[in-house]
C-alpha cells in the first residue's frame, strides 16, 4: 500500500547540505532526522527539526565570522 | 514575511473611488474641475475640451476615429480614466451603440471657469494689516519643521520636544498601519512603516492626507467638503495671507489640523488672523528636500553610528548592523535605494552613485541569511503495482511536494506512456489499456487526482487504486468505469 510521510523539504546549496548531513550523523540514533537524501542539494527531513536546523546554521555562521579585535 | 507595500496612490485615484453623488457635488466647484482636468492624461484633456460645448452624446466609434491605430491603447486608457472619474457619462443610444457625454455638472462648472476666469472665493489681505509676513524661505523652513515634527511624533512619541496639537486618536489612526504595538515593549516600526519612512516626502504627505480623509467620515466630517477645500487650497498663492474669516466654520476647524501638518501657517495680527499656505499645500506634486531627523531614525538600524556632529553623522555599515536591519524587515534593495536617493549632491553625479562593492556586499549579506529553504511536503512511496511504480519513480526523481503544488515534469517509459504531473493531477497514458488495444494509445488517457480530499479505497480485487478519468479533446472529463483498475493515494 502507498505510504505517505509528512515532513519538511529542504533545498539549499551543497555546503549547507553537507553540514546538515553531518549534523544528522553526529546526533544519537534515536534523534536522526533525515528521512531521505534526494540529491546533493535536496533532502527530506522530519518536521520538528526545522527550527533546530535554522538555529544551528545561524550559530555556524556566527562562528565563522571574524570580528576585528579593537 | 508578507510583502505589504504602501502604494502612494494619487489623490485622483481617491477622488475616483468616491460614490457618484458625492462626485457630482464635488464637481460643482470650479477649482476641483480644473484640478481634475490637469490630472488627466493628455488625450483625456483633449477629449474633455473637445466635448466641452457639445450637449448631445457622441458615439464612441467617432471618438475612436480621432486616433490612429498606434495610439489605441492610449485612447483606451484615457477613456477608462474619464469614465472612472465620472467625467464622461456612458450611455447606450437607440442603435445600441455606446456613446459618451460630459458629466453635466462638470461641464457647467468648467464652462463657467473658462468664461469667467478662476477667482478664489477670497482675496489676499492688504499688506498694511499683515505685518510680520514671513518670506518664502522662512515659510518653507516652517513647513519642513512642522512636517518633521509630525513625522517624529508619529513614529515615536517620546522623541518629540514640542508635541503638536493633533489629537491622539487621530495620531492613532495614522499610526495604525505603521507601527506594531506589543504589550510591554514600546511601539515598534513595522515593515510597512519602514517603507513609509523611505518614501519621499510627497508620497508620505499623500498617505497621511488619504488616511485623514478616509478617517474623516468616521468623525462626522464630510469627505467631499474636505477634498474640495484641499483642492481649493492648492490654488492659493504661496506666501500670501488670507483672512481666516473668509473660511466657513468647517474649514476653520480643518485649518488647525493642516497647520499642525505644516500645510498652512497661522498668524495673528491685532484684529484679524490669517493663514498662509505653504509650499506643501500648493505644489502637491513636488517633493521637498529631506531633512536629517528622519535619517536618524533609519541610521540606528542600518549603520553603526560612529560620530555625530550638528550637521553631520558618520556611520559604518557593518555586518552586524545589517543583520539587525534585516531582522527588522528592511530589505537590501530598500537600503540601496535609500542610499541612492539621499546621496549628497556631489556624490550623486558619480555613476554609480553607490559603489558596486557596497551594493554587492549588502546583497551578499542578505542572501547569506537565506541559504536554506524549507517547505512542508509529503513523501509517497511503495506504490502497489508496476504502473504506479513508474509514477513514484517520476515523483522521486524530481520533487517531493504537496499535491496541490505539484510540478510539471514528464518522462517516457518503455511502454510509450507519457506521464506528467500537474498541480493536483497526474496525466498518464493508460498503460493498463495498452493490453486492450495498443494502436489506440496515442493520447494521454488517464488522470490521477491527488487532491487531499481523496481517500484511500480498495477495489474489488483488494488493490489500492489511483482514480482515472479519460481525456476528451482538450478537457479532462471525469468519467469512472472505463478502467481496469482504480488507484488512489492517501494524502
Amino acid at each position: 500500500m502507498v505510504n505517505a510521510i509528512k515532513g519538511v523539504f529542504i533545498s539549499c546549496d551543497i555546503p549547507m547540505a553537507q553540514y546538515i548531513i553531518n549534523m544528522n550523523a553526529s546526533v544519537p540514533a534515536s534523534d536522526k532526522f533525515i528521512i531521505h537524501i534526494l540529491d546533493s542539494t535536496h533532502m527530506f527531513v522530519q518536521p520538528q527539526v526545522e527550527q533546530m536546523i535554522r538555529s544551528q546554521i545561524a550559530k555556524f555562521r556566527e562562528d565563522n565570522t571574524y570580528v576585528k579585535p579593537n | 514575511m508578507p510583502e505589504v507595500r504602501i502604494i502612494a496612490k494619487n489623490f485622483m485615484d481617491m477622488v475616483a473611488s468616491m460614490p457618484a453623488m458625492k462626485l457630482d457635488k464635488l464637481y460643482e466647484n470650479g477649482f476641483i474641475c480644473e484640478a481634475i482636468l490637469r490630472s488627466l492624461p493628455p488625450l483625456g484633456k483633449k477629449y474633455v475640451l473637445q466635448l466641452l460645448h457639445i450637449d448631445v452624446p457622441v458615439a464612441a466609434k467617432l471618438l475612436e476615429e480621432w486616433v490612429l491605430p498606434d495610439g489605441y491603447t492610449k485612447h483606451r486608457v484615457a477613456i477608462d480614466r474619464l469614465v472612472q472619474l465620472r467625467v464622461f457619462v456612458e450611455a447606450v443610444d437607440r442603435k445600441n451603440d455606446k456613446t459618451y457625454k460630459l458629466n453635466p455638472t462638470f461641464q457647467k462648472s468648467l464652462q463657467q471657469l473658462l468664461v469667467h476666469g478662476g477667482t478664489l472665493p477670497r482675496e489676499p489681505m492688504p499688506s498694511n494689516i499683515t505685518v510680520r509676513l514671513p518670506n518664502l524661505e522662512d515659510l518653507e523652513a516652517y513647513a519642513l519643521q512642522q512636517w518633521e515634527c509630525f513625522l517624529l511624533q508619529l513614529i515615536s512619541s517620546s522623541l518629540v520636544e514640542k508635541p503638536s496639537n493633533i489629537s491622539s486618536s487621530l495620531m492613532k489612526v495614522f499610526q495604525r498601519r505603521l507601527l506594531s504595538q506589543r504589550d510591554k515593549e514600546a511601539p515598534k516600526l513595522t515593515e510597512s512603516g519602514f517603507q513609509f519612512l523611505l518614501m519621499e516626502t510627497n508620497a508620505q504627505l499623500w498617505y497621511i492626507i488619504r488616511e485623514y480623509i478616509s478617517n474623516s467620515e468616521e468623525r462626522g466630517v464630510d469627505a467631499a467638503d474636505l477634498i474640495s477645500f484641499m483642492l481649493e487650497l492648492s490654488f492659493h498663492v504661496i506666501g500670501e495671507a488670507y483672512n481666516i474669516n473668509s473660511l466657513t466654520d468647517f474649514q476653520r476647524s480643518i485649518i488647525r489640523d493642516l497647520a499642525d501638518l505644516g500645510l498652512v501657517k497661522l498668524q495673528q495680527g491685532r484684529k484679524e488672523s490669517w493663514f498662509i499656505p505653504t509650499k506643501l499645500a500648493t505644489n502637491l506634486s513636488v517633493s521637498l528636500a529631506d531633512s536629517s531627523s528622519r535619517k536618524e531614525l533609519i541610521n540606528c538600524d542600518v549603520y553603526r553610528v560612529e560620530y555625530q556632529l550638528p550637521n553631520l553623522i558618520v556611520g559604518a555599515i557593518t555586518k552586524e548592523s545589517l543583520y539587525n536591519a534585516f531582522e527588522n524587515g528592511i530589505t537590501a534593495e530598500q537600503i540601496i535605494s535609500f542610499l541612492q536617493q539621499n546621496a549628497h549632491p556631489r556624490v550623486a553625479d558619480r555613476t554609480p552613485t553607490v559603489p558596486e562593492n557596497v551594493t554587492d556586499q549588502i546583497r551578499l549579506w542578505e542572501s547569506d541569511l537565506n541559504r536554506v529553504e524549507m517547505t512542508e511536503a509529503y513523501y509517497y512511496d511503495e506504490f502497489p503495482s508496476r504502473v504506479c511504480k513508474l509514477v513514484s519513480e517520476m515523483y522521486l526523481k524530481v520533487h517531493v511536494t504537496l499535491p496541490e503544488n505539484g510540478t510539471v515534469c514528464y518522462g517516457k517509459t518503455r511502454r510509450k506512456c507519457t506521464w506528467w504531473l500537474r498541480p493536483g493531477y497526474i496525466h498518464t497514458y493508460e498503460s493498463i489499456y495498452a493490453a486492450k488495444s495498443r494502436s489506440k494509445m496515442q493520447r494521454p488517457y488517464g488522470m490521477v487526482h491527488l487532491h487531499p480530499a481523496n481517500v484511500l479505497w480498495k477495489t474489488r480485487k483488494q488493490k489500492f487504486a489511483l482514480s482515472f478519468a479519460p481525456w476528451k479533446g482538450n478537457r479532462w472529463k471525469k468519467q469512472w468505469g472505463h478502467t481496469l483498475g482504480h488507484y488512489s493515494l492517501l494524502v
